[in-house]
């Protein structure tokens, strides 16, 4: 485990820069731009929250700001998560640290109620599935693995998220009866494939209730964004099957997952960027990096489209009526299409290692 | 034969090794003692009774003997710690040290394979992790490890994290520290979630290495109720150190 310090935002070179260089080409100017932003701002609202949170707290930022693709109208999705003894104080400290973001300008968070409130481990570890497991819920605990980075104090963040997996991976029946050579855990799968088809469901009512306001911009963003986090968690359950040792897997028991853990863990410390781009960079996926280029430069012209504020700002508000005939919406849904194609053709394409693996455990 | 397994002497008796000792003398299941003094005061004393203590054979029943450093002193008083323990502790007997206690690596060093770095607690700022504890190799690569096996479960209670520490560094380990470490990173007689947590990585753990308790019992009254106590938490850890189920594959 990497127990994250104050600073983890140094602008090191990571897996999308070696992608990038192994491209020869490719630049990838926007979503570099974005993570120095997101790096910035993540240093910023941690110095102004210093003192907030304990070993029994952390506080928490999901959203782009987590994915390391801030742009300048990025909002400020937190939570103050708490794993340790109940304190009234836990509220005080939630209302301070919206004030503190509020003297730092940060956009505050949607109107849902996920965010920008208190979090509690207990639901979020013990509540999966039934009747108690609300929407809310779903969304924070799936987010916690796939998109968020702690401000400050890692601690709790690490526990809660280490308990999460050990969850999906021990009770994952299936995964460990009969003995396999090795496999998926499709508990987690599951749980992220039904956040994500939540998250479709809920684009629908929210075109409903919010009568098409916004729709273009939510839109874009569903097949982009939101896509790439399901894609992300996805592919980071398959590559518990591609990555660990035959040693570790035939090691591996529902008394002893830690393996599992372990690679799932260090998988989820990355971003959904760079989950693809540290899995495509890989020699056994050489004849992937075509498609791998056109995912990450449809990604790339995205994020520079969420840059230029009067773009976001002409989706944001284009009417549902006038979408079709729109130079710029049909900009953007062309990217939208390529890179659900290029996703295509990584995860199903004919030549592709993961298209066995995502039929056999991604589809039914 | 069950592994070594004995108590930490202030596990059982409060900066008073000749106390634990006594307290210790008619138990035959503990095999090993760690000679405790975490506080500076401690351990001048400890180390003049050494010789007195091999003379009269009043540790002649452990296999495995192991004296704990002091857990907090400055950089003048580091120099004198370490020319005491030179000087004084019989060369098999491995010292464990806190890592974030050391001011000078380089005196350290003298004592090669007879230093244990110990794994820390959560409040700890290093040597908690896998990876902490490799920087800490790299400035005392001859050094051993006594895996606090609570310790690293208070880090990570997946035991994942403990997973790390054994698969990176399991040929450094020459002795376990075992207990329940409380949220307050206080010594516990282990529960049965800390039981049942330690057996997910027991398989990894050579049946060879001793297993020094530090489950606090130093408050409880002389009598029958504290022998029946230290046998029930030797016969925990040696269930808490007995794999669920063996992997195919040795470790």
């Amino acid at each position: 485990m990497t127990v994250m310090s104050q600073d983890d935002s140094a602008p090191t070179q990571n897996s999308i820069d070696l992608l990038a260089q192994k491209l020869g080409q490719a630049t990838w100017e926007n979503i570099r731009n974005a993570r120095v932003r997101a790096q910035e701002m993540r240093i910023q609202y941690t110095g102004a929250l210093e003192g907030l949170d304990t070993d029994d707290t952390s506080i928490v930022v999901f959203g782009s700001l987590a994915r390391d693709e801030a742009t300048e109208q990025s909002d400020v999705d937190w939570t103050l998560l708490i794993d340790g003894m109940a304190d009234p104080k836990h509220m005080d400290a939630a209302f301070t640290i919206q004030q503190k973001l509020d003297e730092k300008k940060a956009k505050a968070p949607g109107k849902e109620g996920t965010f920008g409130n208190l979090s509690f481990s207990h639901e979020i570890l013990h509540w999966i599935g039934g009747e108690d497991d609300s929407n809310i819920n779903t969304t924070r605990r799936i987010l916690l693995l796939l998109e968020s980075k702690p401000l400050g104090k890692s601690a709790a963040w690490e526990r809660v998220r280490n308990n999460i997996l050990h969850r999906y991976v021990t009770e994952d029946h299936g995964l460990w009866v009969p003995k396999k050579e090795r496999g998926v855990p499709l508990f987690l799968l599951n749980d992220i494939a039904r956040y994500w088809r939540t998250m479709v469901v809920d684009f629908a009512y929210k075109q409903r209730t919010r009568n098409n306001k916004g729709y273009a911009l939510r839109n874009i963003k569903l097949g982009l964004s939101r896509k790439l986090i399901y894609a992300s968690g996805m592919l980071a359950c398959l590559r518990c099957h591609l990555d660990i040792s035959d040693k570790d897997w035939s090691k591996s028991s529902r008394d002893n997952p830690q393996a599992l853990i372990d690679n799932l863990r260090t998988t989820f410390d990355m971003t959904p960027l760079e989950i693809f781009a540290d899995t495509l960079i890989r020699v056994e996926y050489h004849h992937l990096l075509p498609e791998s280029k056109k995912l990450f430069d449809a990604y790339d012209k995205f994020l520079g489209l969420l840059q230029g504020q009067n773009m976001r700002k002409h989706l944001d508000e284009l009417s549902i009526h006038a979408m079709d005939s729109d130079t710029e919406y049909i900009q953007a849904q062309t990217i939208r299409r390529e890179f659900g194609d290029a996703l295509l053709k990584i995860f199903l394409g004919q030549d592709s290692d993961l298209r066995d693996l995502t039929i056999q455990y991604g589809v039914f | 034969m069950p592994r070594l397994a004995g108590f930490s002497t202030g596990a059982l008796a409060f900066a008073d090794f000749s106390g634990a000792l006594a307290i210790m003398q008619g138990i035959n299941e503990i095999t090993c003692v760690e000679f405790s003094a975490l506080r500076h005061g401690e351990l001048l004393p400890l180390l003049k009774a050494v010789p007195e203590l091999q003379k009269h054979s009043r540790i002649a029943k452990y296999g495995y003997i192991s004296i704990h450093a002091p857990s907090n002193f400055d950089a003048e008083q580091e120099g004198e710690i370490v020319t005491l323990l030179l000087a004084h502790t019989p060369k098999h007997w491995p010292i464990v040290l806190h890592p974030d206690t050391i001011h000078d690596f380089l005196a350290w060093q003298k004592f090669g394979e007879q230093l244990a770095i110990e794994n820390m607690d959560r409040r700890k700022t290093t040597g908690r992790t896998a990876e902490e504890l490799d920087s800490i190799f790299e400035k005392l690569p001859k050094a051993r490890l006594c895996l606090d096996i609570g310790h690293a479960r208070q880090v990570d209670t997946t035991m994942t994290e403990a997973y790390k520490i054994l698969k990176k560094h399991s040929d450094r380990i020459c002795q376990l520290h075992v207990s329940e470490v409380n949220s307050a990173s206080r010594h516990d007689p282990l529960s049965a979630s800390a039981i049942r947590a330690f057996q997910e990585v027991a398989w990894m753990i050579p049946e060879k290495i001793p297993a020094i308790i530090e489950s606090n019992l130093a408050a409880l009254p002389a009598g029958n109720a504290r022998a029946q106590a230290i046998q029930d938490e030797i016969d925990h850890v040696q269930t808490a150190l007995t794999p669920l189920e063996k992997p195919a594959i040795p470790a």
